[in-house]
């Protein structure tokens, strides 16, 4: 089995969990089947404190997503989460300027722990007070156009929207050093 | 775009962070929200060219200026708005009265400081108000002398004046966090003693709590002066990671023990068919 795993990050409220169920069709697994690393996978999955989403799409192949668990606090879990992804998307609610802040933190914490490709998905734009995507570069630290990572537009709640900002995602990290 | 919000959600550091960062020119005002009503409320200007701090006023009549000059019984109104008549349009006032001969540099120098620095640190106090920042707005000559200040020094001025903390309390870089210096060298603006004992710890790897603990001072104080270097441009938070790590079967998550520890290489082929099966879904 072939598997990407992208991370899902952002401040709480941004729309992580929205976006991986807006991806995700974890389907039920066949208990009767021999105990395959995807089932325990299942039966525990209800305990860990991150959100999981799997895009199963051909017979060896899956997207897994993995939210970053909600609280402020860097634990090991988001260690681990980086160290095995290929690539994630930061998510920013753009109506927010509260948590900018916040979001620039998760970034100095990533950018410290890995090069893995990654790009900016700004939500809730269709918020009142949403501030655009220019701005938020500038408040992020992105001082630089050039040396800016894409930054995109997605609603979580619309799946053809995180479809698109998944592509985006992928893409991205097809130009960058996956293969 | 006209920029909205109120100073308890993005504070005056950090819009003044934003508007130095991104080279903004445009007019910023300030609502303090002090008491209930419209007598509760007391506007303020502050205009930014490039970044920079070129003018503040507390009314947008353009007499603020005129007015300084006048109480320090420099130049009377009347002759201040005459010789003001023949300045070049958009030179601001205060060159222009000084190359009339009308004011020396250091008295400029001196209304600038009680224009901009004493009035706008004392903004920073302000528990909340509402802003609006517009960058269609020109800049208004007669209200400048001429002089200018980064954004980032005024930040640190009004910081270091700042008695009550608490309406950043959930802004400060957290205890657990180390400092990494975002610039080349030694920063060009002037830093006090404190200031100077904590940059040099920005190497990303000392948390704050033990920044406070070599430089026996209180971790609060630490996390202040670590916000006031934040915002000022010189330095990035850098969470770090509250637990060691060990990794045995009980702590890592199931999805993640069927995964290599590093990230290993998907095909070509794979991110080909994802993107196409993706399609499908937009
Ligand atoms: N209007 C709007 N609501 C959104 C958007 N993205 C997320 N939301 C909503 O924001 C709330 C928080 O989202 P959630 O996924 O729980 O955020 P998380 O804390 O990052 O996991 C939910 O009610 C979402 O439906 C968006 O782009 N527009
Ligand atoms: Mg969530």
């Amino acid at each position: 089995m072939e598997i990407m795993r992208l991370v899902v990050t952002g401040p709480v409220g941004a729309g992580k969990s929205t976006f991986i169920r807006s991806v995700s069709e974890i389907e039920v697994v066949d208990t009767d089947r021999r105990a395959t690393d995807e089932t325990l996978m299942l039966k525990k999955r209800t305990t860990v404190a991150f959100d999981f989403g799997r895009l199963q799409f051909g017979p060896e192949m899956a997207l897994h997503l993995y939210g970053t668990p909600g609280q402020s606090r860097f634990d090991f879990m988001w260690d681990i989460l980086i160290r095995k992804a290929h690539a994630y998307i930061l998510l920013v609610a753009a109506h927010r300027p509260h948590e900018f802040r916040s979001a620039r933190r998760i970034l100095g914490f990533m950018k410290q722990r890995s090069q893995i490709p990654m790009i900016i998905g700004l939500t809730h734009t269709d918020c009142p007070g949403a501030w655009d995507a220019e701005n938020i570069a500038i408040a992020l630290g992105y001082l630089d156009a050039n040396r800016c990572p894409p930054i995109i537009t997605v609603n979580p709640n619309q799946s053809a929207s995180v479809a698109e900002a998944v592509i985006a995602l992928v893409q991205h990290s097809m130009q960058g050093c996956l293969v | 775009m006209a920029i909205t919000g109120y100073l308890a959600e993005f504070s005056l550091a950090e819009m003044f962070q934003f508007l130095e960062q991104g080279c903004k020119t445009g007019l910023l005002n300030i609502c303090a929200l002090t008491g209930s009503g419209v007598e509760g409320q007391k506007n303020h200007y502050i205009w930014f060219n490039q970044g920079r701090i070129v003018a503040a006023a507390s009314s947008l009549n353009q007499q603020g200026l005129v007015t300084m000059i006048g109480q320090r019984g420099w130049l009377g109104d009347r002759a201040a708005s005459r010789l003001s008549q023949t300045c070049t349009i958009g030179t601001p006032m205060g060159l222009c009265l000084k190359a009339q001969g009308a004011l020396t540099a250091e008295q400029l120098k001196l209304l600038f400081y009680s224009q901009v620095m004493r009035q706008v640190c004392a903004l920073f106090e302000l528990g909340d108000g509402w802003f609006q920042f517009d960058p269609k707005v020109p800049l208004p000559a007669a209200e400048m002398t001429g002089l200018s200040a980064p954004a980032t020094e005024v930040t640190l001025a009004g910081l270091r004046a700042l008695k009550d903390w608490s309406a950043l309390a959930d802004k400060l870089p957290d205890s657990t966090s180390a400092l990494i210096s975002i610039i080349d060298g030694k920063p060009q603006l002037r830093l006090n003693q404190v200031e100077w004992q904590v940059w040099e710890f920005t190497s990303g790897s000392v948390s704050l709590s033990a920044i406070a603990n070599q430089l026996r001072l209180p971790v609060e104080k630490i996390q202040q002066v670590a916000f006031r270097l934040v915002v000022s441009a010189l330095a990035e938070e850098i969470p770090l990671i509250a637990e060691p790590i060990s990794l045995t079967p009980e702590t890592e998550p199931a999805e993640l023990s069927v995964a290599p520890t590093e990230a290993s290489a998907v095909s070509q082929s794979f991110l080909q068919n994802l993107v196409g099966f993706l399609r499908g879904k937009v």
